[in-house]
Protein backbone atom coordinates (compact mmCIF):
# COMPACT_ATOMS: atom_id res chain seq x y z
CA UNK A 1 0.00 0.00 0.00
CA UNK A 2 1.01 3.59 -0.46
CA UNK A 3 2.34 5.89 2.09
CA UNK A 4 -0.04 8.71 2.39
CA UNK A 5 1.80 12.31 2.77
CA UNK A 6 -0.58 15.11 3.93
CA UNK A 7 0.73 18.67 2.67
CA UNK A 8 -0.57 21.74 5.02
CA UNK A 9 0.13 24.74 2.83
CA UNK A 10 -2.11 27.45 1.58
CA UNK A 11 -0.08 28.63 -1.79
CA UNK A 12 -1.44 26.13 -4.62
CA UNK A 13 1.82 26.48 -6.48
CA UNK A 14 3.35 24.75 -4.13
CA UNK A 15 0.78 22.15 -3.19
CA UNK A 16 0.68 21.82 -7.11
CA UNK A 17 4.39 20.91 -6.99
CA UNK A 18 5.00 18.89 -4.43
CA UNK A 19 1.85 16.76 -5.44
CA UNK A 20 3.15 16.16 -8.52
CA UNK A 21 6.61 15.58 -7.66
CA UNK A 22 5.39 13.38 -4.34
CA UNK A 23 3.09 11.14 -6.86
CA UNK A 24 5.84 10.34 -9.17
CA UNK A 25 8.29 9.40 -6.14
CA UNK A 26 5.18 6.95 -5.69
CA UNK A 27 3.37 8.35 -2.55
CA UNK A 28 -0.21 8.90 -2.32
CA UNK A 29 -0.93 12.81 -1.96
CA UNK A 30 -3.23 14.73 -0.41
CA UNK A 31 -3.80 18.45 0.66
CA UNK A 32 -5.02 21.26 3.06
CA UNK A 33 -5.01 25.14 2.14
CA UNK A 34 -5.30 26.16 5.79
CA UNK A 35 -4.45 24.63 9.44
CA UNK A 36 -7.92 23.91 10.73
CA UNK A 37 -8.69 21.95 7.56
CA UNK A 38 -5.05 20.21 8.26
CA UNK A 39 -5.82 19.17 11.56
CA UNK A 40 -9.20 17.32 10.43
CA UNK A 41 -7.23 15.53 7.65
CA UNK A 42 -4.35 14.10 10.06
CA UNK A 43 -7.25 13.46 12.23
CA UNK A 44 -9.43 11.74 9.81
CA UNK A 45 -6.75 10.65 7.17
CA UNK A 46 -4.03 9.10 9.41
CA UNK A 47 -1.01 10.45 6.93
CA UNK A 48 1.91 8.58 7.21
CA UNK A 49 4.17 11.92 7.24
CA UNK A 50 3.23 16.01 7.28
CA UNK A 51 4.69 18.99 5.59
CA UNK A 52 3.64 21.64 7.36
CA UNK A 53 3.87 25.28 6.76
CA UNK A 54 3.72 27.42 9.51
CA UNK A 55 2.61 30.49 8.26
CA UNK A 56 -1.40 29.80 7.47
CA UNK A 57 -4.35 31.21 7.82
CA UNK A 58 -7.46 30.07 10.23
CA UNK A 59 -4.36 28.32 12.48
CA UNK A 60 -0.97 28.28 12.58
CA UNK A 61 1.62 25.72 11.85
CA UNK A 62 3.10 25.73 15.54
CA UNK A 63 -0.39 25.77 16.79
CA UNK A 64 -1.33 22.43 14.49
CA UNK A 65 1.48 20.97 15.93
CA UNK A 66 0.91 21.35 18.99
CA UNK A 67 -2.51 20.42 18.58
CA UNK A 68 -1.23 17.27 16.74
CA UNK A 69 1.56 16.28 19.80
CA UNK A 70 -1.13 16.73 22.12
CA UNK A 71 -3.41 14.04 20.40
CA UNK A 72 -2.58 10.09 21.50
CA UNK A 73 -4.15 9.49 17.86
CA UNK A 74 -1.88 11.65 16.17
CA UNK A 75 1.33 12.57 18.26
CA UNK A 76 3.24 9.44 16.51
CA UNK A 77 3.07 10.81 12.95
CA UNK A 78 6.44 12.22 11.60
CA UNK A 79 6.26 16.04 10.68
CA UNK A 80 8.85 17.98 7.94
CA UNK A 81 7.99 21.48 8.58
CA UNK A 82 8.65 23.31 5.36
CA UNK A 83 8.45 27.16 6.38
CA UNK A 84 9.90 30.61 4.82
CA UNK A 85 10.50 31.23 8.95
CA UNK A 86 14.76 30.76 8.59
CA UNK A 87 15.31 32.46 12.06
CA UNK A 88 17.10 30.00 14.56
CA UNK A 89 14.03 30.98 17.00
CA UNK A 90 11.43 29.69 15.00
CA UNK A 91 13.80 26.79 13.91
CA UNK A 92 14.55 25.78 17.55
CA UNK A 93 10.71 26.53 18.55
CA UNK A 94 9.52 23.50 15.55
CA UNK A 95 11.90 21.14 16.51
CA UNK A 96 11.06 21.35 19.98
CA UNK A 97 7.10 21.59 19.39
CA UNK A 98 8.06 18.03 18.15
CA UNK A 99 8.75 18.06 15.04
CA UNK A 100 11.47 15.72 13.11
CA UNK A 101 12.80 18.49 10.42
CA UNK A 102 12.52 21.91 9.80
CA UNK A 103 13.62 22.90 6.40
CA UNK A 104 13.80 26.44 4.53
CA UNK A 105 12.39 27.55 1.41
CA UNK A 106 13.16 28.06 -1.14
CA UNK A 107 16.94 27.01 -0.22
CA UNK A 108 15.72 23.62 -0.33
CA UNK A 109 14.99 21.41 -3.42
CA UNK A 110 12.10 19.31 -4.27
CA UNK A 111 14.30 16.71 -4.66
CA UNK A 112 15.84 17.09 -1.12
CA UNK A 113 12.48 17.81 0.52
CA UNK A 114 11.54 13.84 -1.03
CA UNK A 115 14.37 12.50 0.35
CA UNK A 116 13.66 13.90 3.90
CA UNK A 117 10.10 12.51 3.26
CA UNK A 118 11.31 9.02 2.91
CA UNK A 119 13.99 9.38 5.14
CA UNK A 120 11.21 10.00 7.91
CA UNK A 121 9.11 7.23 6.63
CA UNK A 122 11.82 4.78 6.93
CA UNK A 123 12.61 5.66 10.75
CA UNK A 124 9.06 5.49 11.68
CA UNK B 1 1.64 69.52 4.52
CA UNK B 2 0.30 65.13 4.22
CA UNK B 3 -1.08 64.11 6.84
CA UNK B 4 0.81 62.03 9.54
CA UNK B 5 0.15 58.32 9.88
CA UNK B 6 1.09 56.77 12.89
CA UNK B 7 0.27 53.26 11.95
CA UNK B 8 2.58 54.02 8.79
CA UNK B 9 5.01 51.06 8.94
CA UNK B 10 8.58 51.39 9.25
CA UNK B 11 10.48 50.25 5.94
CA UNK B 12 12.51 47.81 7.71
CA UNK B 13 9.13 46.36 8.17
CA UNK B 14 7.95 46.49 4.45
CA UNK B 15 11.34 44.99 3.27
CA UNK B 16 10.88 42.35 5.70
CA UNK B 17 7.08 41.68 4.56
CA UNK B 18 7.69 41.67 0.76
CA UNK B 19 10.84 39.61 1.12
CA UNK B 20 8.68 36.86 2.94
CA UNK B 21 6.21 37.84 0.65
CA UNK B 22 8.84 37.01 -2.29
CA UNK B 23 10.19 33.31 -1.30
CA UNK B 24 6.68 31.51 -2.32
CA UNK B 25 7.11 32.41 -5.96
CA UNK B 26 10.41 31.71 -5.63
CA UNK B 27 10.16 28.12 -4.35
CA UNK B 28 7.61 27.27 -7.36
CA UNK B 29 9.97 28.71 -10.26
CA UNK B 30 12.84 26.64 -8.75
CA UNK B 31 10.85 23.97 -7.83
CA UNK B 32 9.47 24.27 -12.08
CA UNK B 33 12.67 24.55 -13.04
CA UNK B 34 13.95 21.42 -11.19
CA UNK B 35 11.74 18.92 -12.82
CA UNK B 36 12.14 20.45 -15.93
CA UNK B 37 16.15 20.15 -15.90
CA UNK B 38 16.00 17.39 -14.22
CA UNK B 39 14.25 15.85 -17.17
CA UNK B 40 11.43 14.34 -14.93
CA UNK B 41 8.55 15.00 -17.64
CA UNK B 42 10.68 14.06 -21.01
CA UNK B 43 14.02 14.78 -22.79
CA UNK B 44 14.83 18.51 -23.58
CA UNK B 45 17.34 19.69 -26.27
CA UNK B 46 20.65 21.03 -24.99
CA UNK B 47 19.70 24.94 -26.00
CA UNK B 48 16.44 24.41 -23.99
CA UNK B 49 18.98 22.76 -21.22
CA UNK B 50 21.07 26.15 -20.94
CA UNK B 51 18.21 28.53 -20.90
CA UNK B 52 16.56 26.82 -18.14
CA UNK B 53 19.72 27.00 -16.30
CA UNK B 54 20.44 30.29 -16.83
CA UNK B 55 16.49 30.68 -14.73
CA UNK B 56 17.62 28.45 -12.36
CA UNK B 57 20.95 29.59 -11.68
CA UNK B 58 18.83 33.40 -11.60
CA UNK B 59 16.63 32.57 -9.45
CA UNK B 60 19.10 31.27 -6.86
CA UNK B 61 20.42 34.85 -7.48
CA UNK B 62 17.06 36.68 -6.14
CA UNK B 63 17.20 33.97 -3.45
CA UNK B 64 19.84 35.56 -1.82
CA UNK B 65 19.15 38.99 -2.58
CA UNK B 66 15.36 38.18 -0.83
CA UNK B 67 17.67 36.75 2.12
CA UNK B 68 20.07 39.13 1.97
CA UNK B 69 17.16 41.37 2.81
CA UNK B 70 15.88 39.91 5.35
CA UNK B 71 18.89 39.70 7.29
CA UNK B 72 18.94 43.35 6.67
CA UNK B 73 16.02 44.29 8.14
CA UNK B 74 16.73 42.15 11.13
CA UNK B 75 20.08 43.66 11.46
CA UNK B 76 18.06 47.00 11.38
CA UNK B 77 15.53 46.06 13.71
CA UNK B 78 17.55 44.76 16.21
CA UNK B 79 16.43 40.80 15.45
CA UNK B 80 19.34 39.42 13.78
CA UNK B 81 19.65 35.89 15.77
CA UNK B 82 23.04 34.02 15.93
CA UNK B 83 23.29 30.84 17.26
CA UNK B 84 26.70 30.06 18.61
CA UNK B 85 28.29 27.18 19.02
CA UNK B 86 31.93 25.88 19.34
CA UNK B 87 32.92 25.92 15.91
CA UNK B 88 36.40 24.55 14.04
CA UNK B 89 36.98 27.64 11.37
CA UNK B 90 39.72 25.61 9.62
CA UNK B 91 37.42 22.74 9.22
CA UNK B 92 34.64 25.31 7.62
CA UNK B 93 37.04 27.10 5.46
CA UNK B 94 38.19 23.91 3.84
CA UNK B 95 34.78 23.22 3.13
CA UNK B 96 33.71 26.23 1.54
CA UNK B 97 37.32 26.19 -0.45
CA UNK B 98 36.09 22.36 -1.46
CA UNK B 99 32.87 24.04 -2.74
CA UNK B 100 34.48 26.86 -4.70
CA UNK B 101 36.95 24.68 -6.19
CA UNK B 102 35.19 24.44 -9.61
CA UNK B 103 33.83 27.80 -9.88
CA UNK B 104 37.15 29.28 -9.05
CA UNK B 105 39.70 27.30 -11.44
CA UNK B 106 36.56 28.79 -14.02
CA UNK B 107 37.59 32.11 -13.12
CA UNK B 108 41.15 31.67 -13.35
CA UNK B 109 41.69 32.42 -9.57
CA UNK B 110 43.67 29.70 -7.15
CA UNK B 111 43.39 29.70 -3.91
CA UNK B 112 46.09 28.93 -1.13
CA UNK B 113 45.26 28.11 2.44
CA UNK B 114 48.29 28.42 4.28
CA UNK B 115 46.79 25.62 6.51
CA UNK B 116 47.47 26.18 10.67
CA UNK B 117 48.38 23.91 13.72
CA UNK B 118 45.84 22.77 15.37
CA UNK B 119 43.77 26.06 16.36
CA UNK B 120 41.05 25.86 19.26
CA UNK B 121 37.35 26.12 18.42
CA UNK B 122 35.66 29.47 18.16
CA UNK B 123 32.23 30.95 19.45
CA UNK B 124 29.91 31.44 16.39
CA UNK B 125 26.92 30.28 14.39
CA UNK B 126 28.47 28.03 11.84
CA UNK B 127 26.13 28.63 9.09
CA UNK B 128 26.54 32.06 9.57
CA UNK B 129 30.25 32.58 9.69
CA UNK B 130 30.20 30.28 6.27
CA UNK B 131 28.44 33.16 5.09
CA UNK B 132 30.85 35.82 5.64
CA UNK B 133 33.90 32.91 4.51
CA UNK B 134 32.14 32.83 1.20
CA UNK B 135 31.03 36.50 0.63
CA UNK B 136 34.74 36.82 1.21
CA UNK B 137 36.46 34.18 -0.83
CA UNK B 138 33.40 35.17 -3.41
CA UNK B 139 34.62 39.10 -3.79
CA UNK B 140 38.32 37.98 -3.93
CA UNK B 141 37.33 35.68 -7.22
CA UNK B 142 34.57 38.22 -8.33
CA UNK B 143 36.56 41.33 -8.45
CA UNK B 144 40.24 40.37 -9.90
CA UNK B 145 42.58 42.03 -12.03
CA UNK B 146 43.86 40.50 -15.44
CA UNK B 147 45.15 37.33 -15.07
CA UNK B 148 45.64 34.67 -12.62
CA UNK B 149 43.79 35.64 -9.21
CA UNK B 150 45.60 34.54 -6.50
CA UNK B 151 43.85 34.37 -3.09
CA UNK B 152 45.57 33.58 0.26
CA UNK B 153 43.56 32.49 3.10
CA UNK B 154 45.08 32.00 6.56
CA UNK B 155 43.81 31.84 10.25
CA UNK B 156 46.10 32.44 13.18
CA UNK B 157 45.87 32.01 16.41
CA UNK B 158 46.60 35.65 18.96
CA UNK B 159 45.75 35.97 22.59
CA UNK B 160 42.11 35.03 22.90
CA UNK B 161 41.20 35.25 19.61
CA UNK B 162 41.68 33.84 15.91
CA UNK B 163 42.05 35.57 13.25
CA UNK B 164 40.87 34.81 9.62
CA UNK B 165 42.75 36.88 6.64
CA UNK B 166 41.72 36.80 3.03
CA UNK B 167 44.41 37.95 1.07
CA UNK B 168 43.74 38.63 -3.08
CA UNK B 169 45.59 40.57 -5.99
CA UNK B 170 42.81 41.92 -7.29
CA UNK B 171 41.32 44.99 -8.38
CA UNK B 172 41.28 47.14 -4.96
CA UNK B 173 39.31 49.15 -3.56
CA UNK B 174 39.74 53.30 -3.90
CA UNK B 175 40.73 54.95 -0.82
CA UNK B 176 38.22 57.86 -0.86
CA UNK B 177 35.40 54.81 -0.67
CA UNK B 178 37.04 53.19 2.66
CA UNK B 179 34.81 54.65 4.89
CA UNK B 180 32.00 53.19 3.30
CA UNK B 181 33.33 49.66 2.47
CA UNK B 182 30.82 48.30 5.30
CA UNK B 183 27.80 51.03 4.15
CA UNK B 184 24.51 49.13 2.98
CA UNK B 185 24.38 48.90 -0.23
CA UNK B 186 28.13 50.45 -1.16
CA UNK B 187 29.65 49.19 -4.66
CA UNK B 188 33.01 50.68 -6.31
CA UNK B 189 32.39 52.06 -9.88
CA UNK B 190 35.28 49.09 -10.74
CA UNK B 191 33.08 46.15 -9.26
CA UNK B 192 30.04 47.26 -10.48
CA UNK B 193 31.37 47.34 -13.91
CA UNK B 194 32.98 43.67 -13.06
CA UNK B 195 29.65 42.26 -11.64
CA UNK B 196 26.74 44.31 -12.38
CA UNK B 197 24.41 42.36 -10.25
CA UNK B 198 25.92 42.34 -6.70
CA UNK B 199 23.82 43.89 -4.26
CA UNK B 200 26.32 45.61 -1.84
CA UNK B 201 24.92 44.25 1.62
CA UNK B 202 27.60 41.17 1.69
CA UNK B 203 29.90 43.03 3.91
CA UNK B 204 27.40 45.14 5.75
CA UNK B 205 26.15 41.96 6.89
CA UNK B 206 29.19 40.42 7.45
CA UNK B 207 29.75 42.98 10.03
CA UNK B 208 26.92 42.64 11.79
CA UNK B 209 27.73 38.96 12.16
CA UNK B 210 31.09 39.25 12.92
CA UNK B 211 29.88 42.06 15.61
CA UNK B 212 27.58 39.77 17.27
CA UNK B 213 29.73 37.30 17.18
CA UNK B 214 32.02 39.08 19.50
CA UNK B 215 34.68 39.62 16.91
CA UNK B 216 36.17 42.43 14.14
CA UNK B 217 36.18 42.64 11.09
CA UNK B 218 38.42 44.98 8.71
CA UNK B 219 40.76 45.50 5.72
CA UNK B 220 44.21 46.92 4.51
CA UNK B 221 45.27 47.87 1.07
CA UNK B 222 48.39 45.37 0.11
CA UNK B 223 51.67 47.45 -0.42
CA UNK B 224 51.51 45.77 -4.11
CA UNK B 225 48.08 45.20 -5.40
CA UNK B 226 44.68 44.13 -3.96
CA UNK B 227 43.11 43.87 -0.88
CA UNK B 228 43.30 41.85 2.62
CA UNK B 229 40.32 41.16 4.82
CA UNK B 230 40.35 40.25 7.94
CA UNK B 231 37.94 39.14 11.15
CA UNK B 232 38.66 37.98 14.34
CA UNK B 233 36.27 35.81 16.31
CA UNK B 234 36.83 34.56 20.30
CA UNK B 235 38.01 31.56 21.11
CA UNK B 236 35.85 29.27 22.93
CA UNK B 237 36.22 28.53 26.63
CA UNK B 238 36.72 24.95 26.55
Amino acid sequence: MKQKILMIEDDKFLRKIYRDKLTRAGFDFIEATNGEEGLNKVISESPDLVLLDLILPRKNGFDVLIEMKRNENTKKIPVIILSNLGQESDIKRGLELGAQDYLVKPEISLSEVVDKVKEWIIKK
Amino acid sequence: MPPQNPEKPKMSEVVSVVAHQLKNPLSVIKGYLEVLIGEELGKINAKQKEYLSDAFENVGRMSRIVNYLLDISRIEEGRYELKLEKVNLEKITSQVIKDFSFWVKASNCQILFKKPKKLPKVLVDPLKIRQVIENLISNAVKYKSVGLGKIEISIKKKDKNLTFACKDNGIGIPKEDFKKVFSKFYRSEKAIELDPSGSGLGLHINKAIVTLAGGKIWFRKNKDVGMTFYFTLPIAKT
